[in-house]
Formats: C-alpha cells, structure tokens, sequence
C-alpha cells in the first residue's frame, strides 16, 4: 500500500514537473533573501550578506536538480532526452536513416515472414479448450510400419481401458468426399465421420445450432444431421442464418443440416479444412465405410484422438497404453504397440515415424532468412561504426563536459533502438505483405488445405525480439568503443585519429557479408537448378493440351450400375465433341493425390529371402488413355472397350514391373493378381514405357493399369486431348456433363500441366526457389552495399594522402587501381570464404536436391561471376571518384 | 563561525525532530532551528537540505502547503505524517542504539 503511495506521488509530480519547479525556484528565492537579512543583521554590509548568502547557498543548479531527482524519473527523462536526440540525428543523415531502415525492413521482413509459415505448421495451438491436453494415438503391428488407424471394436476396448489417463477418447474417420446437395444443386463437400463425444472433447461452442450429440452415431444409418464447417458455412451458403433445419442430401441420401462449428475450428488439424461433420453411423448409410463398420476389425480407417487428464502426461500415460497394448497383443493373437503423440497444428498430418521432422525442417527455414537478418545486421554495424568515427570529437566533447560512460553508451544504444524499431515497422508491414503472398499461392487441388498464415502476437513478439536484438548487437560495438575513447587525445588531434583497427573490423564484416551473400546465392542457385531439371525431366507422357475434369457420379446419388452406365455414356460424346481428339476416364492422374497400390501375387516368380513381397502402383484407366497421355506403348495393345467385367481380367504394365518381376522372360500373356483379390488374376497383355505416375521423387517403379471397367471406381478424371488449347473446351466440356446430369458437381477443372504443380509435383520446389533466390537476391544487395560503404569511406579517409599523391606527380589511374586494389582483396577474400562456406553447406542441403549434384560447377561459377562483377562495380564507383579529386582541395581536407 | 557539517545519515533524524517539536516550517525556518536548538554547533547545508526536503515528501514522511510568512511572503510550509512520526521513532531507536555503542566502544576503561 505504501509503495502504491508512493508511485502516486511520483507520477503526479511527473505531470506536473513545470510547477514544481516553478515551486522550487520559489522556495529557494525565499530562503536566500532570509539568510540575506540574517547576515545583514548579524553586522555584514548588504553587498557583503548578498555574497555570503549567495556563497552558503551553493550551486543552485546542482541543488535544483538533486532535489529533482530524488524523485526518481531520472531515467525516463534521459530517456526522452536520448529519444529526442536520436531523431535529430537521424533526420540529419537521411540517406544513413533510409538506408539503415530500408535494410533492416528486409531482414526483419524476411523472418517474420517465414517466422508466420513455422507458426501456422508448427508453433499455434488448435483452437479448442486446452489444446495441450490433446494427443492422437498411434499404433504398430508386429514391428512393421507405424499408423494412425485403428478399427471401431479396437477403439471400443482402448476407450474403456484408458478412462484412468484420458478424460476422453474419440474416434474420427479421414476425411472423404462427398456430394451435398441443397436445393438442387451439387457441390463436392469433404467431410468426415465422428463419434458422438467427438465435439464435447474439443470443448467448443458451436457459432450457430448444436453439435453432434453423444448419443448419436452409434448405429448405422441412424442420426442424419450434419453439421457445416464455418469457413465452407460462409463460402457456400453465404453464412446463410437460416441453414439450420435445412432439408439436403448428401450422395442422394437426405440430411438434416443441425449446425455450424465456430470460426477458425478446422477439425483435428489447421491444416486442412473440414467442411462437414456427420455421426460415424452415416459414413455406412453412404457407402464410404462397411456395412460391419461397427463390428468389423478388419475396417482399420478410424483415426483416435485423446484428451489427457489434467494430472496426466504424455509419459506418464505410456505405462498404461503399453499395458493396454499387450491385452490387445493377446486378443489380436500379434504383437501390438501403442503410443500417443501430442496433437498440434499440423495434427495427424504429422508423420508418426519421424514426429520431430516438421520441427527440424522448420527450423531450418528459419536459419535462411536468419543469416539474410545477420547480413544486415552487419552492413548496419559497419554503417554505424563509420558514423560512429565521424562523431569521436563530438562524443569526446560531451565526455569532457560531464557525461558519464553509460549515459554516452545510452545514447549511442538509443539511437540504434530507435532505428531498429523503425525498421521493425516497416518489416513487420513487408512480411504481412510476403505471407498474403504465401497465403495465395494455389495449390491445385480440391484438397481443402489452408494455409492461414495470417499474423498473430506470436509473430509480432519474434518480430519485435529480433528487432531488439539487431539494435543491441548492432549498436553495442561502437558505442562501446566511443565511450572508450581518450578524450584529450581525440579533441588534440583534430579528428584524423588512427583507424587501422576499425578499418580492419569493417573489412572483416564486410568479407563476411560477402561470402553469406555468395553461399545463399549458391544456395538459391542449386534450388533454382534443380527446379529446372525437375521441370525438363522427360515425365514419359505428354501433359500438354490436355485437360482434366474429376467427378464423382456416387456424389449425385448414384449407384454402381448407373454410375458405370454414366462413364460410358459421358466418354462416346466426349469423344464425338469437335476439337477433342481422344477422351478417357482414369482413376488417378499424375501428380495427384488420389493413388493405388497393391500388393501383388504373381505366377513364377518368387521374391528373394528376405524380401518384401512384390508390390506395385497402379491406376484404372478407361481405353484411350495411352493415347490422351501420349505414353508409348512399347508391347501388345491398350485396354478396349470389350474389356469389361465378364471378361478376362487383364493388365497393362511399366518397363519397370516387366523388368523387375520377369526378368529374362516375356512376361505377355503371363498371370498376376493382388493379394486383395485373388479371384480374378490379371493376364498382361500389354507392356507401356515408364512414366511418372505418383509423384515426382519415384524412380522407374514397377506400375501397371488395369481397366477401369474392371476395377470400378466411381470417382474417376476425365482427361481430354483437345486440339487447341485445353482451358477453351473447359466450358464446353463441362456443359456436356452437365448435359447428362445438372446435379453432377465436377471439380479440379484444369489443364494436366497446372495439375503438375501440386504438392506431390512441382509445387514444393518452385516455392522453394522462388524462396531461396529472393532470398540471394536479398544477401547480394546487403553485401554490395556494404562493401560500396567501406571502400567509400576508405577512399574518403585517404583523400588527404591521395592529395599529396597527386600533388607529387602520381597518375589518377594509379590512384584508381590503389583504391580499386583495396576493394579487390575484401571482394576476393570474401569470395573465397563463401564459395567455402557453400562448399559445406551444400552436403546439407544436398537431399533437398533434384538432378542436381551439390557441388555443381555451372551453379558456382554463374553465382561467383555475378556477385564478383557486381561487388567490384561497387569498388569502381568510389576509386574513380577518388581519381577525380583535385589536389588542392585534397590538401586542405581535413 | 565555524560549524560541524552535519554527520551523514542524521539530517532526516533532525529535520523530522524539529518537525515534531514545532509542528510546521518552513525550509529556512527548519534549517535555523536546527542551528539554534544545536546551539550553533550544526549547521545545514541547503544544498542537502532541500534534496531531503523532497526526498521525504516522496517517501510520505512529509506533507507540504503554500502558506505566508508572517511578512506575508509565501513559503512552502512542511509539516510531519503519521507515517513520519513513525519514521522519526524508528530513526530515533535506531541512532540511540548506535551512539550507544560507539559510547561503550570509546569508554575504554
């Protein structure tokens, strides 16, 4: 209470301080005119009692400002005095400020940036009630593979042996696509199953209507409610209020809309969009899981999300998973384990074999624009050591009036400080600029993935610490140093002080800075490489002038029978359209994320000991798809429309299938079958050259195609060749299935060649060139401004001697090579030390590679020339400014 | 006349004494009465008076008001708190106790 009083106090005085001294001044006036008379009447003339008084009295000024002080805002007035102080300098200099400003915003800029990329992924929690407490459950059968997927009956047993560590369980099915329809019109909508708890775990309040209740979902078919997503709620139905009661039907089963999920809830991750919740009972009543789906072990596609007790950790809850694990072990008659990691933003898109690995990568993205801020932090302080220089006489002055070390050092730091906070604004304004960037990029792809990178005060407190921790670092050396510095020394010599020392310092930053810039340049360079390779690597078909339409006839309710009636009907009249040259159906594209695998059984051959079974990719294709694809077939014949189901099962396969499984042998009109479905073994009738059919990072692995008429798929592409360009038959395309059926919704419209850029394609790499090279880009800025300052400032220190030179007869090229000789060795040496530095980093990043081997010759030689040509243009400028001077003004310099 | 400085650590002792005893001074009048009533031994520096001065206005020790002299000059009048009385009686303790050792310390026998 009393320390409250007592800063009371002393906050009126500080609004009030005029007054006070005002009062002060007063007092003391009073004071000396009585010792005044006091004096006089103990005997003194009044001159005399005038100057005694005076004399008794002291130092008034001391006195006043003792008195001031005591009151204890000493700092704060300093500190505005300093604040004050600094502005004036810096709008003196206003090339050093924008400079300064300019390149701290781009480091600052950079990291806070990709600062709002790590906490999007990595950092935000989810936004439920008590997101630490949540964890996902993963499991391992017989030592083989981890997985986040369990069957209902497992999470029944789980649920009830873990009620001691968890305070709940709830189960969760990936995410499938659906068709909802409201009021006739059809739209894809990805949604997922849950158990009725679900929603009361997240301990969240829905934005408009209820939840799923616990008592729904348990029963197939029971409970048709669903419940919107807010994002999906407001793009959709245009965050329609009255949604909730609205009769739809989701695949031609009717619903009941009974809700809407409170924004920013995106389901268990951030990272991908949930855009309806139903009760797990409905995902059989739809088709996306087995009638037995309750009952069944062999259905493993639930997804196990927990709440720990609050007492309760993850470590702690592990004794007991491992003891529910081995009942189960027993039960299940194999060796199971289980475990739980935490449930952060990126979910249980986290890999469970590797957990830390989106944390390592992350970190490493952060490294890069970290080194870019370390850069400018050096260009800053070599610019603040010059000034500094250039301000000895003034700092030596103030010394010898009275200033104290740490009041010089003050200053100096507040200066620093308040351009880092400027250059904190105006990064912070830069990065919000770079992650709407970001934010925009398109994926291609119906995948509802966000990438929400808006900023949050996570990432304007990073901004703000690294702001700080660049006007410290960068302001602390020569501040130091011009506290230090002998006054007497300084105010003789009349400026022209020895700088060997700091001249080597801001050499030695300045070749730093110019390998950084050359090892990112080299960085970026490789990136940019490899991106290029991965874009000219023959990908075995031609995905040019072809476009793609996906739909879903199950969507539109319909059933098998009529959804294969449905393909065949929409492939004769794409194929009669004019300006198509061939249509077919496939059940995969290239690139894409919907792929198969199998794994496979196949007569006469036997895998070596110790090998896995064989295994391969594959898709369902209609006919024409070699020929749309424009993949060679380099044995037999493609899939014709006689290949239907009453016929022989039959198979195309790759080079590499023919190559690994038949080796020495022919493998046409030989026999294979999966293990899935050993009835119906494929006979191969025809062999097709390689292609990249999954993903970019495959390597001639073993696929084949089987016939889509065979392998039914309701969800399947249509991929037309078209004459002209693909996006112009996109509308007529599209028509012509709206033709056959006005409630089909088609998605992921677009040409093969955008669809190449996905995640699984191109997507990752041209970010990350795209990233790097700005990134070098950036360095190389920073570097050749920092080594312009340094030989400009060489130059300008040695104009006196260069006077005298020309003065006694030197040639103005010499002084030219002697300047640019100067700028030459910082420039080489830094070279070296980068072309090092890359040298060592490369290994690092050499996984990251595509076609493009770490040590690249072309890479290293065009990024040195650049930078080199660059930094020497930067050395030119000041050695033929300085060649130009005139002798007698060079004499008089000073 | 040459006076003893003022030992260092007691001028918040006196002046709240002196306080304590006449009620309310201002600063010239404290500084005065502290010479008088020390019989001319101490006397008080005004450049450490006024520091103090304020220094115990801060810590609450001391209420201040503008008041008139008795020649109708203003003056800063200071008067003591409840919380300065009890300041005065932990001071008072506190240097009693001290002078006392320092007594026994030079009485050697």
């Amino acid at each position: 209470m009393k320390l409250l009083s007592e800063l009371a106090r002393r906050l009126r005085m500080l609004f009030a301080r005029d007054k006070f001294h005002r009062d002060l001044d007063e007092e003391m006036r009073l004071h000396l005119e009585l010792r005044e008379r006091e004096l006089r009447e103990a005997g003194l003339s009044p001159e005399a009692a005038h100057t005694a008084a005076r004399k008794n009295f002291g130092n008034a000024l001391a006195l006043r400002e003792a008195s001031h002080d005591s009151w204890g805002w000493v700092w704060l007035e300093h500190f505005a005095q300093d604040l004050r102080f600094a502005l004036r300098m810096l709008r003196k200099s206003p090339g050093f400020t924008a400079v300064a400003v300019l390149t701290l915003a781009l480091g600052i800029g950079a990291n806070t940036a990709i600062f709002s990329l790590v906490d999007c992924l990595v950092v935000r929690p989810l936004p439920i009630d008590h997101p630490a407490q949540m964890a996902f459950l993963i499991s391992s059968w017989n030592g083989s593979g981890s997985n986040t997927a369990f069957s209902y009956p497992d999470f029944q047993e789980i649920r009830k042996q873990t009620a001691n560590i968890f305070s709940d369980l709830s189960a969760f099915r990936m995410f499938q696509m659906d068709g909802l329809t409201v009021d006739g019109r059809s739209e894809p909508m990805w949604s997922s199953y849950v158990t009725g708890n679900f929603f009361g775990q997240m301990g969240i309040k829905p934005m408009l209507g209820r939840f799923i209740l616990p008592s729904e979902g348990s029963a197939p078919g029971a409970d048709p409610v669903l419940v919107l997503s807010y994002s999906y709620w407001k793009s959709r139905f245009n965050a329609d209020p009255n949604i909730i009661g609205q009769r739809a039907s989701i695949n031609g089963h009717p619903i009941t809309i009974v809700g809407v999920a409170p924004a920013g809830f995106h389901g268990p991750t951030s990272l991908m969009d949930m855009q309806g919740y139903m009760p797990l009972g409905m995902a059989v009543t739809l088709n996306d899981a087995p009638p037995n789906l309750f009952t069944t072990r062999e259905d493993t596609n639930l997804a196990l999300i927990a709440r720990l007790r609050p007492d309760v950790s993850l470590q702690k809850a592990q004794p007991a998973l491992n003891v529910v694990a081995q009942r189960l072990s027993q039960q299940h008659h194999g060796r199971m384990t289980l475990s739980a990691l935490h449930l952060g933003p990126a979910g249980l898109a986290v890999n469970p074999t590797n957990p830390g690995a989106l944390s390592l990568v992350s970190t490493i993205f952060l490294i890069l624009p970290a080194s870019v801020l370390v850069l400018a932090c050096m260009n800053l302080a070599n610019l603040f050591l010059v000034r500094a220089a250039t301000r000895q006489r003034e700092m030596a002055m103030r010394a010898a009036l009275g200033a104290t070390r740490s009041r010089l050092i003050r200053q100096l730091l507040t200066e620093s400080l308040l351009l880092a906070a400027l250059g904190c604004a105006a990064g912070i304004i830069l990065g919000v600029a770079a992650s709407s960037t970001f934010s925009s990029i398109p994926l291609h792809t119906s995948l509802p993935i966000i990438l929400d990178f808006h900023f949050d005060w996570r990432v304007f407190a990073y901004a703000l610490v690294a702001a700080v921790l660049t006007g410290v670092l960068v302001g602390i050396v020569p501040a130091l140093r011009a506290a230090r510095s002998d006054v007497n020394e300084i105010l003789h010599e009349g400026g022209r002080t020895s700088t060997s020392g700091r001249q080597r310092l801001r050499s030695a930053l300045v070749m730093a800075q110019v390998g950084g810039a050359l090892m990112l340049l080299i960085v970026a360079g490789l990136f940019v490489r490899s991106l290029e390779k991965m874009q000219h690597t023959d990908l075995g078909f031609d995905p040019n002038h072809v476009l793609n339409l996906s739909i879903d006839p199950h969507e539109s309710g319909y059933g098998e029978t009529q959804a294969r009636e449905f393909q065949k009907t929409l492939l004769d009249r794409a194929r009669s359209l004019p300006g198509i040259e061939s249509a077919s159906l496939a059940a995969s594209v290239p690139m894409g994320y919907n792929d198969s695998g199998a794994s496979l059984e196949i007569d006469g051959y036997q895998p070596p000991k110790g090998q896995k079974n064989p295994a391969a990719g594959y898709n369902a294709v209609s006919s024409e798809y070699f020929e749309t694809m424009r993949i060679p077939l380099l044995r037999g014949r493609d899939i014709r429309d006689s290949d239907n189901q009453n016929s022989q099962h039959v198979a195309i396969i790759n080079q590499a299938m023919a190559d690994r499984y038949w080796r020495g042998g022919d493998p046409m009109g030989r026999h294979f079958s999966t293990v899935d479905d050993p009835k119906h073994p494929m006979e191969v009738i025809g062999i097709a050259k390689n292609s990249y059919e999954n993903d970019i990072f495959e390597q001639n692995e073993p696929f084949f195609f089987v016939p889509l008429a065979q392998n039914y798929n309701s969800y399947a592409t249509l991929q037309v060749r078209t004459a002209a360009a693909p996006e112009a038959m996109a509308r007529e395309v599209t028509g012509l299935i709206h033709s056959l059926e006005p409630a089909m919704p088609v998605f992921d419209v677009q040409t093969m060649t955008t669809a190449l850029d996905t995640l699984n394609g191109f997507l990752l790499y041209k970010f990350a060139a795209a990233l790097a090279a700005s990134l070098g880009i950036l360095g190389l800025i920073l570097a050749v401004v920092g080594v312009y300052g340094v030989i400009s400032y060489a130059a300008a220190q040695r104009t006196h001697e260069i006077g005298i030179r020309l003065a006694l007869g030197a040639q103005p090229m010499q002084i030219l090579k002697m300047i640019f000789r100067q700028g030459f060795v910082i420039v080489g040496a830094g070279v070296l030390a980068g072309i090092l530095g890359a040298a060592a980093m490369a290994r690092l990043v050499g996984n990251l590679l595509f076609g493009v081997p770490p040590g690249d010759l072309l890479t290293y030689v065009s990024t040195t020339a650049l930078l080199a040509v660059v930094a020497l243009l930067a050395c030119y400028i000041p050695a033929r400014r300085a060649m130009r001077v005139d002798p007698m003004v060079a004499l008089r310099y000073e | 006349m040459v006076r003893d400085e003022i030992p260092p650590g007691t001028l918040h002792l006196l002046i709240l004494k002196t306080l304590a005893r006449r009620g309310e001074l201002h600063g010239y009048e404290i500084a005065r009465t502290i010479q008088q009533n020390s019989e001319d031994v101490l006397q008080v520096e005004e450049g450490s008076l006024y520091p103090a001065l304020q220094r115990m206005l801060v810590k609450g020790w001391l209420n201040a008001h503008w008041g008139a002299t008795p020649e109708n000059r203003r003056a800063r009048y200071y008067r003591l708190t409840a919380a300065g009385r009890k300041q005065l009686e932990i001071e008072l303790s506190q240097f009693r106790r001290v002078v006392g050792a320092i007594t026994r310390v030079i009485q050697t026998a």
